[in-house]
Order: structure tokens, then sequence, then C-alpha cells
């Protein structure tokens, strides 16, 4: 029960401590992310590679992005996967504990925003307590409760091609949490104005 | 690396002017791009906005462009997936030409100038598309062509409406023309173009054209001795006759005249040579024609010398008016060009005292309220106009406003004599109360717009309708600011305003018949003035004021700008600028046929649909007086 007042004096990694004073100040945009994961459960599976873009004043910046593999050796080997795809791509190549450092840097206090964005959350918290760090303190929004409540449908979950269908998106690619945190900014902008959310 | 930026590199080098850069240089470009969602009607940025740091390309959807004149939208262009707009930032620092606006829901690409400005001075031919671009002018056909599906102009002239007026036009010609037979000999022709001063006959046989004889005729045929003089005319005559129908245009005249090479053209019925002859039009119809057109009139104002001079030109505008009218030309644009000229001869009038005086010992402004201000004087009617001069000292006030009194007088007669009835209730700058310096013009609006109804014997809502005719434009937009300045939070002002707009009465009784007036001259007459145009021109004000559009006097014009700043209720505006032309319309019609202001409708005249479709203007009249009820808080005058 006191278990809070024992995280009062703990010593956090650097960048945490840094993390946490952002937020004084009240977000002024938002980051818009999606990770591609070894599986469902946050404890036993690892995030494999994290996309992400920010929203400034109603425009997706696309040069204000993260994207990373993370080179998860440990999983891989003692599931006797082979990383043959992970060092053949051009992609940016960090070890988890960087990886999670740069992305807490980058995010700041900045809004998230996700589809089915808690389990993304989930899994980047597991993470960052293996680093003994604290959870993400940002607020976040999933975008399918946005769309949800914008229709007032509350039995039915939409997945990310449903929605994008919906909303004529074009689905050539999305093979990449890149281009799945693009798509989902796109919905974002379109529900965000729709919903009226300043 | 960045793999949206590659997929936005992929997308744009398929278009100009992109597909001259490299693939790397694109991943640059697009690694710096922010993407923008626009919900359909969504403006992204609009006429004198100030220039965003980017230009744009339509990733998807469809954004319009367009310019606003005289209240009315007017499309550009419609850029689609691929088409680059917005880039005046590149090549001007004043504000934005024209509006963009997403004409489905689009995604656009906003390309930071500073990213792309290196890849435009290395880069020659990028240069020069983007150029080329700007500087066209995409309401000329042949430059849509060229650029169709590439890029979108930003730099815009406004072709003037008023051109178009000319080709409207209708044509006074020879209604009796010359008629003469095959059979007749040439001697006999030539003395009876002589004997009735024209230049040119028409062979007629049973009736029907079959040629016509012109001087050139005569000069080159006969005279060079080509031809015998005693030789009849159907050896002469030039066949077959160039024949029009009656009605033809001024445009349509002078272009049959160029492709057909004749300086002359037969009238006929049905616009065939199988029908009877009705008029010949010459070349020089055509140049009196033109005499008469917009232009010229301002001209002869600028340069004529006296009131007589002035009226004359007044009756032109009136001709030139009931011609536009009869060519069903719409209201708002015959508007447009009679109030240009109306005010040229306003401005004129003021000029001629100026002469006469000599020059002012100060500076001064001359407004037109009142109909003059709202520039909706078709007809004439008497002239409301006050006069402010700028702040002088004390010991010279005296001589100064004398002279400004003098001015006035002259001025106000000579538009009388112009045929500018003088305004009955005296609202004119010859008028002590209405000729003041600044400082008094500014302690007056206070006091009408402060303390309304306390000392508003002499407050009418047309000192609300102000426009500038001759002298300082500072002094005009220091009052107008005075009065915006006033209007902030001033509900007691609406108040009043609303109510004044509302007591006018209404022009149908209960059971939908027209209120008539009861007393003569006027017995048994519609006033269409008061009943029917007032209540819309005070609603339009009231509105116009509330929403601080400034520069626009005119009715209609403020009626379609209300319904583009406030979309709620955009129906009821535009239906309301829609009746207020219709009524218009009546009231010159009246006016013209009688030769007077037209603000009594003679019913009987009118035929059963004219009633219907009068009665049918008043039904936006009720919306508004909703509108104006619910808006405005009418309790502490009514």
């Amino acid at each position: 029960m006191l278990d809070w007042l024992k995280n009062i004096n703990k010593d956090y990694p650097d960048f945490w401590k840094t993390y946490l004073s952002k937020f004084e100040e009240k977000p002024n945009r938002f980051v818009v992310f999606s990770t591609e994961t070894s599986g469902l459960n946050p404890i036993k599976d690892v995030i494999l590679s994290i996309g992400s873009f920010a929203i400034v004043n109603n425009s997706i910046h696309i040069g204000d992005s993260f994207e990373a593999v993370l080179l998860q050796y440990i999983y891989l080997h003692d599931n006797g996967l082979s990383n043959e795809f992970i060092v053949e791509s051009k992609m940016r190549k960090l070890s988890e504990p960087d990886a999670m450092q740069a992305f807490v840097d980058y995010i700041g206090n900045a809004v998230l925003i996700g589809h089915h964005i808690d389990f993304d959350v989930e899994m980047i918290n597991a993470s960052l307590e293996r680093l003994g760090c604290g959870r993400l303190k940002n607020e976040a929004l999933d975008i399918d409760v946005m769309y949800r409540k914008l229709k007032d449908i509350n039995d039915k979950q939409f997945s990310l091609d449903e929605l994008s269908d919906i909303f004529k998106l074009p689905k050539t690619y999305r093979n990449t949490p890149s281009e799945d945190a693009y798509t989902i900014a796109l919905l974002f902008l379109k529900l965000k104005s729709r919903l009226g959310i300043k | 690396m960045n793999t949206i930026a590659e997929h936005i590199a992929d997308f744009l080098k398929e278009y100009p002017p992109f597909d001259n850069l490299t693939f790397q240089e694109l991943s640059e470009i697009s690694a710096n791009i922010r993407v923008i969602n626009l919900e359909k009607h969504k403006t992204l940025f609009q006429i004198n906005d100030v220039l965003h740091d980017c230009f744009y390309v339509v990733a998807s959807g469809a954004v319009t462009l367009s310019v606003i004149s005289d209240a009315e939208e007017t499309l550009l262009n419609k850029c689609h997936a691929g088409d680059v707009f917005g880039l005046r930032p590149f090549f001007a620092k004043n504000n934005y030409m024209m509006t963009a606006k997403a004409r489905e829901e689009s995604i656009v690409y906003g390309i930071p100038i500073a990213t792309f400005r290196p890849f435009v001075a290395n880069n020659p031919k990028v240069l020069n598309f983007l150029l080329e671009s700007f500087a066209s002018n995409t309401w000329n056909p042949k430059d849509k062509e060229n650029f169709r599906g590439k890029l979108a102009s930003d730099n815009f002239f406004y072709a003037d409406q008023k051109n178009e007026m000319q080709y409207f036009q209708s044509l006074a010609y020879n209604r009796s023309p010359l008629i003469v037979k095959v059979t007749d000999h040439a001697k006999e022709v030539a003395l009876r173009m002589t004997e009735n001063l024209s230049t040119s006959a028409v062979i007629c046989e049973n009736y029907l054209p079959v040629g016509i004889v012109t001087t050139t005729d005569m000069c080159s045929k006969i005279a060079t001795g080509l031809f015998p003089i005693t030789n009849t005319v159907d050896s002469i005559m030039s066949a077959p006759v160039v024949t029009v129908a009656e009605n033809v245009s001024l445009a349509e005249a002078q272009l049959l005249m160029l492709k057909n090479n004749v300086s002359h053209l037969c009238v006929t019925q049905d616009g065939t040579d199988k029908s009877a002859v009705k008029g010949v039009i010459s070349e020089h119809d055509l140049i009196v024609a033109q005499a008469s057109n917009p232009g010229v009139l301002i001209k002869e104002i600028k340069r004529s010398q006296n009131p007589k001079e002035l009226r004359q030109i007044r009756e032109r505008l009136a001709e030139l008016i009931q011609n536009s009218i009869n060519k069903n030309i719409p209201l708002s644009h015959i508007n447009n060009i009679a109030s240009e000229i109306n005010s040229a001869i306003l401005k004129r009038a003021v000029e001629l005292s100026i002469l006469e005086l000599g020059s002012p010992p100060a500076r001064f402004a001359w407004l037109s309220i009142g109909s003059q201000g709202r520039k909706e004087q078709l007809l004439i009617t008497d002239q409301d106009s006050i006069l402010v001069f700028e702040d002088v000292l004390p010991d010279k006030y005296r001589d100064i406003r004398d002279y400004f009194l003098k001015l006035g007088k002259k001025t106000t007669l000579t538009l009388e004599k112009t045929g500018y009835e003088l305004c009955p209730n005296g609202h004119m700058g010859s008028n002590m109360l209405w000729c003041k310096s600044l400082t008094d013009w500014t302690k007056q609006y206070d006091s009408w717009m402060n303390t309304p109804g306390e000392n508003s014997n002499d407050l009418s809502s047309i000192f609300f309708d102000l426009d500038l005719v001759f002298g300082e434009k500072k002094i005009f937009e220091t009052l107008e600011n005075v009065i915006f300045k006033n209007i902030e939070n001033n509900t007691l002002f609406f108040d009043f305003l609303g109510n004044d707009a509302l007591r006018k009465n209404a022009p149908l009784t209960f059971f939908k018949k027209f209120v008539v007036e009861e007393e003569e001259p006027n017995k048994d007459k519609f006033d269409i003035k008061t009943r029917a145009l007032m209540p819309l021109i005070d609603g339009a004000r009231l509105f116009a004021l509330h929403f601080n559009i400034r520069g626009l006097n005119n009715t209609y014009l403020r009626f379609k700008q209300l319904a583009i700043i406030d979309p709620k209720n955009a129906d009821i505006y535009l239906n309301c600028a829609e009746a207020f032309l219709i009524l218009s319309r009546f009231r010159v019609n009246e006016g013209l046929k009688n030769d007077n202001s037209g603000q009594y409708i003679n019913l009987d005249e009118l035929t059963k649909l004219d009633k219907e479709k009068l009665k049918n203007a008043f039904i936006p009249m009720k919306d508004l007086e909703e509108l104006i009820k619910s808006n405005f808080k009418l309790t502490q005058f009514s």
C-alpha cells in the first residue's frame, strides 16, 4: 500500500528524470505511434520495431518522426528465430534500452495517438520496467474509441483496415509500423476535425 | 531513413516540377513535408491572409481556387492529385490573392519554402516551371489548356466586368431604309440616296432583299466608268445581302461586318433574306452606339463644364439603363455601372464648385449617404450628402466653415440642375447641420450611437451608409473607424436600429392583399420603397454593421457577403439578395415608365403574374425579420 512512498526515492535513469520534468508544461503536440511485437503478451513478448510521427497544428510533420528496429537477440535466440531479416533491413537498428531511451526522449510530454493504443503503451511500459523506469505518463487517445464515439457504436471494435476503408484511405503498403502510424495519423486528423477536438 | 518520406517522394516524382529532381533530392524534401487533412469545404487560406511558409501539393481529393469579387465567388481552378498551388510566397511578399478551399475531403502536402528554395535555385527547369505558372493568368482559356493538370496560377487579374456591358448593348439603327426595285437605274438610286442622306439602298424583289447598293459601290463601279450610269441597279449591287435579326447586339453586328467584310447589314424580320426588310445597320451606327458606352460617358463627365452638360449625360445614362434592362442584363451588373457614373457626376459637381470658388482652405471630404452612399441609384432620386472638413484653429473656423457651406450650396445647386432633387429632409452638405469639422462629426456619431433615442430627432439610419465622393480618404476612414469603434458591445444601438428596421409597415394585409396608399396623390398605389425595399435595406445595414463588414454598402452585396460570413443563415441572406433585386427591378421599371423615382407602383398596370412575383418577393422579408428579432434584444425601444 505504501509502494508509492518507496518509489519517491527510487533512483531513476537520467533520461527518465528528464522525461518526467517535461510534464511541467502542457503538451502542444501529438505523437502517433505503432509497434510491431512478437505476440500479444506484454510480459513474454517483445517489441520488434516502432514507427511514429508528430502532429503539430493539425499537420503531420514527416520530418519529426521516430523509426527503429529493435535488436532482440535474447528473445530471438530463446525462441530459435532467425535475425536475418533485421540485419538485411536499411532501418535504424537499436538495442532495446537505447531504443526506449530514444523513444522516451522523442515523445516528451506529447499526447499519444494509436490504434488500440493501450496494448502499445503496455508493451512500452513492460520494456521500461526492465530498465528500472516508471510507467508512461502521457495522455493517450485511441482512434478506434474516437471513431466509435463519433458514430455512437459500443458493441463493436474496428481494425485499422476497416477504418481505412471507412475513410477511403489507400491501403497500398501498410506492413511496417511506420506506415501504420502514418495511416493512424491521417485517420486521427480526420476524426479530430469531425469530433471538434482542439 | 524515413519510410513515409520515401513513399511521398515516390508520389511526387510523377508530377512536374518534381520530375526534374532526383529521388535523393525528393526524399530530402519529403522529410520536411507537413501533411494536412482538409475536411470538405474547409478553407486552407483565403484572400488577404498572411502568406504561409509553404506551398502545397494535392495528395488526394480536390481543392478549388477562387477569388471573391463583388461578393461573388468566382472559381479559378480546381486542383487534383499532383497539382501544385499556393506558390505566392515564392515570388511575392504581399498577402494571398485567392482562396483555396477543399471541394471534397482532401489531403495536401505542405512543402516549406525554405526547404524547396535551394532546389529551385539549382535547377533552372524547376524555376522556369514555377515562374511560368505564377505569371500566367488562368482565366485565359488558352493558358488553361497549357496548364491543365499541372499547375494553378496564383497571380490573378480579374477581368473588368464592365467591359461585358458593351457586348449586350442594343443598337439603334435606321429603321426606314431606302428600298429600290431591281429595275431602277443607277442614277435614280443615287439621286434618292442623296435625297435621303442615306449611304445605302436595299434592292428588293417582292419585298425580299436581294442586294444592297452602298456609296462604295457607286464610287468604285459608276464613278470609275466600269459601268455606265444608265445601267439598272442590279448590275452594281452587292449580293446576297448579309442579313441579321432584329435586336442584334453591338458585338454581334461588329462580328458579322468583320467576318463578311461589309459595311452594312440588312435587318430582316427573322434574320434571313427570306423575310421582309426592317432596317439597315451601317458602320456609323456602331460608332454611335459605342458613344453611349459607360467608359465614354465617364470621360465626358470629366470634361463637362456646366450642369447642363452633366444633365445630358445623366439622361443618356437613363437610356443606357433602360436598354440594359430590356436586354435582361443582371441588375447587379447595371447597378455597378450606374453607380460608377453617378459617382463620377457627383465628383465632377464638387470639382466644378471648387473651380469657381478657388481651392479649399482646408482638407475635406464630401460623402454620399443614403441611396447614393449605398450605390443603388439607378433612377434619379434625391441627393443626400454630408461634408466633413479637418479640424482648424478656432479663429479661422468661421471663415473656413463659410467657405465649405458655400461649396456645399454650389454643389447641391449644380446637382439639382443635373436632375437630382434636393433632399426634403435637408440631408445635404449645404446644410449647417451637416457641414462640420471632423471633431464635431465624431461627437455627433458618438452621441447618436451611444445614446440613441435620446436626441434621435435628427438621426436617420442613412447616415450609416457612407461613401467617399470627393476629398481626403483619411477623413472618411477616420469617420468610419469612429462608427466601427462605437459598435463594439453596443447593444443599445443595435436595439435601436433593429426596432427602426422592424417599424416599417407590412406590405400585405391580413388577407394577403397589397397595402395601398389611402390618400392622394398616390391613392391606390403600392409604396414599394418604404414597404418592401426599406426593410431589406435596413436589415442588410443592421447585419453588416453587426458583422463588421466594411467597404460594402450595396444592399445586394451586403447580403451576399453576409451569406459568406454567417453561413448558418446563408439561405435567408441569399433569398433576401434575390428579393432585393426583383423588387429593385419593379421599382426601376415603374420609374422609367413614369420618369420619376418609382416609389409608388401602380398595381392596376401589373399583370397577374407580376403581382404574384411581387408577392413572392416579400416572403424572405419575414425570415429576415425573425432573424433580427432572434439576434438582437429589441426591448428598450419597442
